[in-house]
C-alpha cells in the first residue's frame, strides 16, 4: 500500500518559525520540507480528509523561536494541534462541518493579560453546511473556541454560496473575505471572546474579485479581479473601525471628494493598477509595508512600489501563480505555481533557491479543449508513469519513490500560461519495456486552416534518462486524428488506428546511410495499412504473444495477423462503439468495453464483454460503464475502472455515480474483490511489477495494482490481498474514501446493476448432413451457405466415396 | 581531478538509494539526486558556522574540513516510508565525529575530538541505534546515533586502527589495522584474531549470515575471506584477487528458502574504478569462481573530451541476487564531479561496458557535440510526410488473388502473393497427383498454346505495360489467336489464370473491335466460361479463407495445446459466417465481365 502523487499547491504553505522548515498541504496529510535541502523530512498525519489550512504558532519572543506548534483544519471537519518539529499530534478539535478555510487572529496579537493565564483562542473557519439532500450547500464563516474545543454558538459572519478564502490582516485586527464583487472585512477587536460585537464594512467593485490582502500597518486593502486590475482602498474604514466616531468628521468627509471610491464605501481613495492580462491569483504586501506583490495566470511575480507604483518583475516562472507566503526570515519566501512547484525565492533580488515538485497537475487548458490528452500512461516494468503536463513536456514520475524522474519537450515551443493553445498532445504511448515512446500532437488550425496532426517515435537512452526524437511522421493518417496507439509486447511493431478509418502498423528498422557508415537510421516506418469497410477505428491492441492485432472499427472487433496483414476474423456486435480491447494476459480472452461517445445520453448501453479467442465468441459480459481496463501479465486477471449509475434519473447520476474498481478473473463473471474510489474521471489503472527492495509489504506478489485518479493522486495496492491489507487501505486512503469489504462491494454491485447478465452463449448451430455434390453445396450466395464447419464435412464427403452408413 | 584514482575519494549511498554523497577531499559533502541524476544539495562550511558562536577565532572554510571516512546510517525504521530517519556520518581527521541530517540540511550532532589522531572508520549493525567509530587511538567508540552521546569506549589495540566492521547482527565487532581483531559487541572479548595483512586494511565488511570477514589492505591486490568459527588462529580461507588494490567492499547472501540455493556474492570496487563481481554457492565455488568485471569504456577521444578527467566506476551497492549467479547493482560512474547513476545487471561470465555519457559536464547538451566530428554512432531523426505508406503493406483479404491478378487494386508484397499460391493451388496439385485431373491434355495444350504464345512467358507475372505494348504491338489476327490460346489455357489451367487474365483482358480492351467483327459468339462464349468459373470460384474462397483462418487459429493455439484447438476451431466457424464473406473485396469476375459488355 503506497500513496502518493499528491498536490503540493491544494493550499497556502506555510513556514516555521525559524524559516527552516516549510509546511505544506499535500492531500490528507501535511508534509514538512526543508527550506535548504528542498527534502522532506516528516510527515504530519491524522487527518482523514484534505487538509485546507496550516497555521504555524507565530514566536511572540525570540526564545520561543524554536518552538514547533501548529493548527491545521480539513474537509473531515476536524481542528488538530501539533508538534511537528516531533512530529507528534496534540489535540483534535471535531466541529463535524468541513473547513475550507480558518484563521486565527489571536495568535498574532496574543498577549498575557494582567491575570498571567491565557485568554481563550479563537479561530474563524469557512465551513460548508451541508443541510438537506438535494440544495446547494451553503458556507458561512464560524467562529471556534480552541481552547475550550467547540464552536460558538450563533456567531456566523457570513453565508455565501462558494466556500470563500478567509483572508487575515498581519496584525490580526482585521479578517476578510472576497464574495464576487465585493470585499467583506470585519475587525477581529483586541480582547476577543464569546460574545463580542464585530464591527465590518464592505466594498465594491464592477468585477469578481478574486483575492485581496491587508496592509501590514496601515488601513490599506488591496484586491485583485479576473481582469487583471489590483484595487488598492486606502484609508478604509475610517469612519466604521476608528474608536472616536466624531460626527464632525463625517461631516467633513461628505465634503471631501474621494476618488475612484464606490457610493457608500468606507474608505478615502482607490486607485487601480493594470498589468496582468488576466486574472490575479496572488496579493502580498511586503512585511514593510512597501511593496506589493501580485501574480496572476501569467505566471509573473510583479513587485510593485506601494508610494510610486513602480514595477519589478520575476518573470518565466513557467506556470500560474497560486500563493505567495512570506518567512519569518526576510531573505526567504516562497511562490506555489499550479504545475504543482513551491519555488523558493531569496528575496530582495527575487532569485529562485530551489524548488519542491511534484507530479504535474492536470491542468484548466486539458478540460477546455476536446482531445487534450491528459491521461496518464504507465510503464508497468519500470514502475513509472508518463504524465503530459500543460508545458507541452512529458514528466516521467517514479511510482514507488514518489519523485519525479525526468522531464521530455514534445514539441519545440515556448509555453507561456495564458497564451492561447496552438498546439496539443492528444496521445502518449510507451512500449512495454519502455524503450520507446510514442506521442501524438496536434496544431490546431487557425481559421479553418493548417492543422496538422504529427506522429513521433522517441527512443529512451540506456538510462531511460535520455530520451530522444527517433522519427516524426506527418499527417500518419491524412487529415484524421489518431484514436490510439498500441505498441506489440514482443519487438518492435506499433500501430496507430484512426477515426479516419484506417489503421497503420509501424515497424522499426534498423539502416545505415550509404555515406557515413556511423549515422545510424533507426527510424520507424509504415509496414501495413489495414481498414475495415472505412468505419472509424477507435482502439487497437496486440496480445501478449504479440501473434494477433485486435482493432476496433465502431462496433466490431477486427482481428489480423500484424506480419502479414491478413484478416483473421471479424467478432462481437456491440450497441455503442467500442472504446477500449485489452488482452487478458497469457490467457485466450480479449476484453472489450464499449460505451457512447456523447456523455450523458440517456439511452446508452455501456458494455464490458469477454471475448474467446479460441471460440470466438463471447463468454460474459457486464453493463458497465468502463473508463480503463488493465491485465496482469502473469495471471488471467484483469481489473476495470468502472462507473455505475444508478437506474434512471440520468441528469443527476453524474454526482451520485459510484465509480470503483473491479476485479475480475476471466473465467469468472463474479468480481474477485472491488474498491469504491472518488474522482475517477481522466484516472488510470495498470498492473506494476513491483520492485521487492521497496514494496516490502507486498511481499509474495509480484505485480501491484496502480489507481490514479484524475487529481494525479494514486495509491498502489495488492490486488491479491488478505483482509488485513485491505483493511489497511481502507485506513490510509482517504481521498478514495474506500468503505469496502468484499461481500459489501458485491453486493453494491449487484444492487446497482439489475441487468448484470452472464452470457454463456453458446448455442451450436444445427448441423446437417447433406447428401449434396460438392457442386451443389457451394451455389447460392455466400450468406446462404452454412457455417464452414457444415460446409467442410459436406465438401469432403462429396469427394470421396460414398459408403453405407455415417461415419461418426 | 585529473586522476584516475578514487582511493581519496568517500562516497556512500543513502539506504534506500534515492540519495547519493560524495566529497572528494575539499571538505565539500555534494548530495546527488540518483533518480534524477542532478545535485541536490552541498555541505560546505559545516564546521565553521557551528563553531563560531563559540570560539570565534576558529578559521573557518571548508577546506579546513578533513573527512577521512563516510557512511549512510538508517535509524531502525518503524514505519514504512518514514522520513527523516537517515543520517550521513563523517569522521575527520582532527578526531571529530558528525552526523548530518541530510533532508533538513543541518548537522544534527557533532562529538569533538572523539579519537585524537583521526577517525579512521565508523560502522554500525544493521538494525539498531548505535554506531561505532575507531580511530588512530586504538579505541573503539559506542555512540548513540540520534543524540551523539557517547555510550561505551574500550581499547581494541595499542596502535592505530585502519578499519571496522560490526556483524549484521550487532554482536560482533571486527577492527584492524594490519591485524585483524573479532571482538564480543558487549563484553569487549576477544575472539578471534587474524593476521596475514602486510599493511594497514582499508576495508572490511562482514558477510550477511556473520560467518566470514572479507578485508582488503592497502596495496594488497586481493581480498582475504575469514572465516569466523573461534578457532584461535587461522589464516584467510580464501583469496580473491584482483588487478587492484580494492577500495570498497560488498557482499550478499542469497538465500532462497532452503539452504541448498544460498549462496554469497562478493561486490568490490578496485583503485582504478573497475568492479569485480564474485559468486559462489560454498565457500569453496566462490574461491575458483572467476571475476566478473563492470568497467566504464574509455577510449582516447573520450579522454580529450573530459581533459585528463577519466570517467569510472566509483561507487556500488549490491542490491539483490535475482536468479541464482547474478545479480542488481547500483552503480554511480562516470566522472566524479558528474556522476551517472545506473542499475546493472550483473551476470557472472559476462564482463559490462559501460558506456560513457556524451553529455557535458555540468549541463545535458546534446547541441555541443552535433559540431563535433565524432566518429560514435549518431542517431538521425527520420521524418515521414503524407505519403508514409509507400511500400507497406495492404489489408489481405483472403484469396483475392485467384479472381483475377490486377495487383494495382491492392498493393500487396510479392512475398505474401506467394505465399498465399501455395496455399491455394494445392488442390489442384493434388487432384492432379491423384490423377483425377489428367495432366496428358494440359501438355497437349499447352504445346499447342505455345506456338500462338510466341515467347510470352505464362509462368511469370508480367509487367501490365509490357502487356499492353506487347498486345497493341499485334496483328489483330495473331492477337485473336493468342486470345483463343489463352482462353484455352485459362480454362484447362485455372493455376495460371493469374497470369492468363490480364492477356485476355488485354487483349480484349485493345482489340474489342477486330474480335466482335471477326466472332462475335467467342465473346459468348467466353462470358459464359467466365460465369461458370464465378460461382464454384467464389464458394472456393469461402472455402479457402476458412482454411486460412482455421490453420491461422491452429497456428496461434498450437502453443498451448494441439489437441483443443481442433475441437475450438470447429466452434468459431459456428459463429462467424457472414463477417469473412464481406472480407473478401477488391475487383472481382464481375470487373472482367465489364470489360466485355462495355464492348
Amino acid at each position: 500500500m503506497l500513496t502518493g502523487g499528491k498536490s503540493f499547491v491544494s493550499s497556502p504553505p506555510a513556514f516555521s518559525n525559524d524559516a527552516k522548515r516549510l509546511l505544506v498541504c499535500t492531500g490528507n496529510t501535511v508534509s514538512v520540507f526543508s527550506t535548504s535541502t528542498g527534502l522532506q523530512t516528516c510527515e504530519l498525519e491524522g487527518h482523514e480528509a484534505q487538509v485546507t489550512s496550516v497555521i504555524v504558532v507565530p514566536a511572540t519572543n525570540p526564545a520561543s523561536k524554536f518552538l514547533c506548534y501548529c493548527w491545521t483544519a480539513s474537509l473531515d471537519g476536524k481542528i488538530m494541534y501539533w508538534d511537528f518539529a516531533a512530529p507528534e499530534l496534540m489535540k483534535t478539535i471535531d466541529i463535524r462541518f468541513p473547513i475550507h478555510s480558518m484563521v486565527i487572529p489571536s495568535l498574532l496579537h496574543q498577549r498575557i493579560d494582567s491575570t498571567g493565564k491565557l485568554p481563550d483562542l479563537y479561530a474563524y473557519i469557512c465551513t460548508e453546511d451541508a443541510k438537506q439532500e438535494g440544495k446547494p450547500s451553503s458556507f458561512g464563516i464560524q467562529k471556534c473556541n480552541l481552547t475550550k474545543s467547540r464552536l460558538v454558538g450563533g456567531v456566523t459572519l457570513a453565508e455565501t454560496q462558494k466556500p470563500g478564502h478567509v483572508t487575515i490582516s498581519p496584525s490580526g485586527r482585521y479578517i476578510g473575505t472576497c464574495e464576487k464583487r465585493k470585499l467583506r472585512i470585519w475587525e477581529i477587536p483586541a480582547k476577543d471572546s464569546e460574545h463580542v460585537s464585530y464591527k465590518k464594512i464592505r466594498l465594491h467593485h464592477t468585477r469578481s474579485i478574486t483575492t485581496m490582502a491587508f496592509h501590514p500597518n496601515e488601513r490599506v486593502v488591496a484586491a485583485g479581479d479576473v481582469t487583471g486590475r489590483i484595487l488598492l482602498w486606502r484609508g478604509v474604514g475610517r469612519e466604521a473601525f476608528s474608536n472616536t466616531k466624531s460626527s464632525n468628521g463625517r461631516l467633513n468627509k461628505d465634503g471631501e471628494d474621494r476618488p475612484g471610491v464606490r457610493d457608500g464605501d468606507d474608505a478615502d481613495s482607490c486607485t487601480t493598477w493594470h498589468w496582468h492580462s488576466s486574472q490575479v491569483n496572488v496579493l502580498f504586501f511586503s512585511s514593510d509595508g512597501a511593496y506589493l506583490y501580485s501574480g496572476g495566470r501569467e505566471g509573473v511575480l510583479v513587485v510593485w512600489q506601494l508610494d510610486t507604483g513602480k514595477k519589478k518583475f520575476l518573470p518565466r516562472i513557467g506556470s500560474p501563480l497560486l500563493y505567495f507566503i512570506n518567512s519569518p526570515d526576510p531573505t526567504l519566501s516562497s511562490i506555489s505555481c499550479a504545475d504543482n512547484q513551491i519555488q523558493l525565492l531569496r528575496m530582495p533580488s527575487m532569485e529562485i533557491l530551489r524548488s519542491i515538485s511534484g507530479i504535474k497537475l492536470p491542468s484548466s487548458h486539458m478540460d477546455m479543449y476536446e482531445g487534450f490528452g491528459s491521461v496518464v500512461v504507465f510503464n508497468p516494468t519500470a514502475g513509472l508513469i508518463a504524465v503530459p503536463a500543460e508545458n507541452y513536456r512529458v514528466q516521467f514520475y517514479s511510482l514507488f519513490d514518489d519523485r519525479e524522474i525526468s522531464q521530455v519537450q514534445i514539441c519545440e515551443r515556448n509555453h507561456q500560461p495564458g497564451d492561447e493553445i496552438t498546439v496539443k498532445v492528444n496521445l502518449v504511448a510507451l512500449s512495454r519495456d519502455g524503450s520507446t515512446m510514442c506521442t501524438v500532437e496536434t496544431r490546431l488550425p487557425e481559421e479553418g486552416i493548417g492543422g496538422l496532426v504529427t506522429l513521433k517515435f522517441w527512443a529512451c537512452g540506456s538510462q531511460k534518462k535520455q530520451i530522444s526524437l527517433s522519427t516524426v511522421i506527418y499527417e500518419p493518417h491524412r487529415d484524421a486524428e489518431i484514436s490510439c496507439i498500441a505498441f506489440r509486447p514482443t519487438g518492435n511493431m506499433a500501430v496507430s488506428s484512426s477515426y479516419g478509418g484506417d489503421f497503420k502498423v509501424w515497424v522499426r528498422r534498423h539502416e545505415l546511410t550509404p555515406k557515413d557508415e556511423t549515422v545510424q537510421r533507426s527510424g520507424w516506418t509504415c509496414h501495413a495499412v489495414g481498414s475495415y469497410k472505412k468505419k472509424p477505428m477507435s482502439t487497437a491492441a496486440f496480445s501478449s504473444d504479440g501473434s494477433v492485432l485486435a482493432v476496433a472499427a465502431d462496433k466490431v472487433i477486427t482481428l489480423w495477423d500484424p506480419d502479414r496483414n491478413t484478416l483473421l476474423a471479424v467478432i462481437g456486435d456491440s450497441l455503442e462503439p467500442i472504446t477500449n480491447l485489452t488482452f487478458v494476459g497469457k490467457s485466450e480472452y480479449l476484453v472489450s468495453a464499449s460505451a457512447s461517445a456523447s456523455r450523458g445520453s440517456k439511452d446508452s448501453n455501456p458494455q464490458l464483454t469477454v471475448w474467446s479467442m479460441s471460440k470466438l465468441s463471447a463468454t460474459w459480459s457486464y453493463r458497465l460503464d468502463t473508463k480503463a481496463i488493465t491485465c496482469s501479465m502473469g495471471d488471467s486477471t484483469f481489473a476495470v475502472l468502472a462507473c455505475c449509475k444508478p437506474k434512471g434519473s440520468a441528469e443527476e447520476s453524474l454526482q451520485c455515480a459510484e465509480e470503483m474498481i473491479l476485479l475480475f478473473n476471466v473465467e469468472k463473471a463474479a468480481p474477485l474483490s472491488v474498491w469504491f474510489v472518488s474522482k475517477a474521471q481522466g484516472g488510470g489503472l495498470s498492473f506494476v511489477s513491483s520492485d521487492e527492495d521497496k514494496v516490502s509489504a507486498t511481499k509474495a506478489a509480484d505485480e501491484v495494482l496502480a489507481y490514479i485518479n484524475g487529481a494525479r493522486e494514486y495509491v498502489l495496492l495488492n490486488p491479491h490481498c488478505e483482509q488485513e491489507t485491505k483493511l489497511n487501505i481502507s485506513r490510509q486512503r482517504g481521498f478514495a474514501n474506500l468503505d469496502e469489504t468484499d461481500t459489501h462491494g458485491y453486493a453494491s454491485v449487484y444492487g446497482a446493476l439489475p441487468e448484470f447478465s452472464l452470457k454463456t452463449d453458446q448455442t451450436p448451430f444445427p448441423s446437417m448432413s447433406s447428401g449434396k455434390t460438392w457442386k451443389d453445396i457451394f451455389s447460392g450466395p455466400p450468406h446462404t451457405l452454412g457455417p464452414l464447419r457444415n460446409l467442410c464435412s459436406d465438401f469432403l464427403e462429396s469427394l470421396l466415396e460414398r459408403r453405407s452408413g455415417v461415419v461418426e | 581531478m585529473g586522476s584516475s584514482n578514487i582511493r581519496d575519494v568517500l562516497t556512500s549511498f543513502s539506504p534506500n538509494l534515492d540519495l547519493f554523497a560524495i566529497t572528494l577531499g575539499d571538505g565539500r559533502v555534494k548530495i546527488w539526486d540518483t533518480g534524477k541524476g542532478q545535485v541536490q544539495t552541498e555541505f560546505a562550511d559545516l564546521a565553521s558556522t557551528e563553531t563560531k558562536s563559540v570560539f570565534g577565532n576558529q578559521e573557518g572554510g571548508h577546506l579546513s574540513m578533513d573527512y577521512t571516512c563516510m557512511k549512510w546510517f538508517s535509524l531502525e525504521k518503524k514505519k514504512k516510508r518514514k522520513l527523516g530517519s537517515s543520517l550521513l556520518l563523517l569522521g575527520t581527521g582532527g578526531g571529530d565525529v558528525l552526523a548530518l541530517d541530510v533532508a533538513a540540511g543541518q548537522l544534527k550532532w557533532r562529538v569533538n575530538n572523539c579519537h585524537p589522531g583521526g577517525v579512521s572508520a565508523v560502522s554500525f549493525p544493521a538494525h539498531g541505534s548505535h554506531i561505532y567509530t575507531v580511530g588512530a587511538d586504538g579505541m573503539v567508540c559506542e555512540i548513540e546515533a540520534m543524540s551523539g552521546n557517547l555510550l561505551n569506549k574500550f581499547s581494541a589495540a595499542s596502535r592505530a586502527i585502519s578499519s571496522l566492521a560490526i556483524s549484521p547482527d550487532g554482536r560482533m565487532i571486527a577492527t584492524a589495522a594490519s591485524q585483524l581483531k573479532i571482538f564480543n559487541s558487549t563484553n569487549h572479548k576477544k575472539l578471534q584474531k587474524f593476521s596475514g595483512h602486510p599493511g594497514a586494511v582499508r576495508c572490511m565488511i562482514f558477510s550477511e549470515d556473520g560467518k566470514y570477514v572479507l578485508s582488503s589492505a592497502v596495496g594488497e591486490r586481493y581480498i582475504a575471506v575469514w572465516e569466523i568459527d573461534g578457532s584461535k588462529k587461522k589464516s584467510g580461507s580464501v583469496v580473491l584477487a584482483m588487478d587492484h588494490p580494492a577500495v570498497f567492499l560488498d557482499s550478499k547472501f542469497a538465500n532462497t528458502g532452503d539452504a541448498d540455493d544460498a549462496s554469497l556474492c562478493v561486490f568490490a570496487i578496485s583503485e582504478i574504478g573497475v568492479c569485480y563481481f564474485w559468486h559462489g554457492k560454498t565457500i569453496d565455488e566462490l574461491r575458483n569462481s572467476k571475476p566478473t568485471k563492470i568497467s566504464v569504456a574509455s577510449d582516447d577521444e573520450v579522454l580529450q573530451k573530459h581533459k585528463g578527467g577519466i570517467p569510472n566506476v566509483f561507487a556500488g551497492k549490491l542490491q539483490n541476487i535475482s536468479m541464482p549467479a547474478s545479480g542488481h547493482v547500483f552503480l554511480a560512474h562516470g566522472l566524479l564531479i558528474k556522476p551517472t547513476f545506473e542499475k546493472v545487471l550483473v551476470q557472472p561470465g559476462t564482463d559490462l561496458q559501460l558506456s560513457v555519457s556524451q553529455d557535458g559536464i555540468l549541463l545535458p547538451t546534446s547541441k555541443s557535440q552535433k559540431s563535433r566530428k565524432t566518429s560514435h554512432i549518431r542517431n538521425e531523426v527520420t521524418a515521414l510526410d503524407r505519403s508514409n505508406i509507400e511500400g507497406a503493406l495492404g489489408p489481405v483479404p483472403q484469396m483475392h488473388d485467384l479472381i483475377d491478378g490486377k495487383s494495382e487494386a491492392k498493393p500487396v508484397g510479392v512475398k505474401e502473393k506467394d505465399e498465399l499460391d501455395t496455399v491455394t493451388l494445392c488442390m489442384e496439385d493434388q487432384l492432379r497427383s491423384l490423377g483425377i485431373l489428367s495432366s496428358t491434355d494440359d501438355a497437349l495444350s499447352s504445346t499447342l498454346v505455345s506456338k500462338y504464345l510466341k515467347g510470352i512467358n505464362l509462368d511469370a507475372s508480367t509487367p501490365q505495360k509490357k502487356v499492353k505494348a506487347t498486345v497493341l504491338s499485334l496483328e489483330p489476327n495473331d492477337a485473336f489467336d493468342l486470345l483463343r490460346g489463352l482462353v484455352d489455357v485459362w480454362q484447362s489451367r485455372s493455376h495460371s489464370s493469374k497470369h492468363v487474365l490480364p492477356w485476355i483482358s488485354c487483349i480484349l480492351v485493345c482489340h474489342s473491335g477486330f474480335i466482335k467483327s471477326k466472332e462475335p459468339k467467342f465473346l459468348d462464349s467466353l462470358y459464359k466460361l467466365a460465369n461458370a468459373k464465378a460461382p464454384a470460384m467464389n464458394s472456393l474462397l469461402q472455402l479457402s479463407g476458412r482454411l486460412q483462418l482455421v490453420s491461422a487459429q491452429i497456428d496461434k493455439a498450437v502453443n498451448n495445446k494441439s489437441l483443443v484447438s481442433e475441437r475450438d476451431d470447429e466452434h468459431e466457424d459456428e459463429s462467424e459466417d457472414d463477417d469473412v464473406d464481406e472480407v473478401v473485396y477488391g475487383v472481382d469476375d464481375d470487373s472482367l465481365s465489364e470489360s466485355e459488355s462495355d464492348d
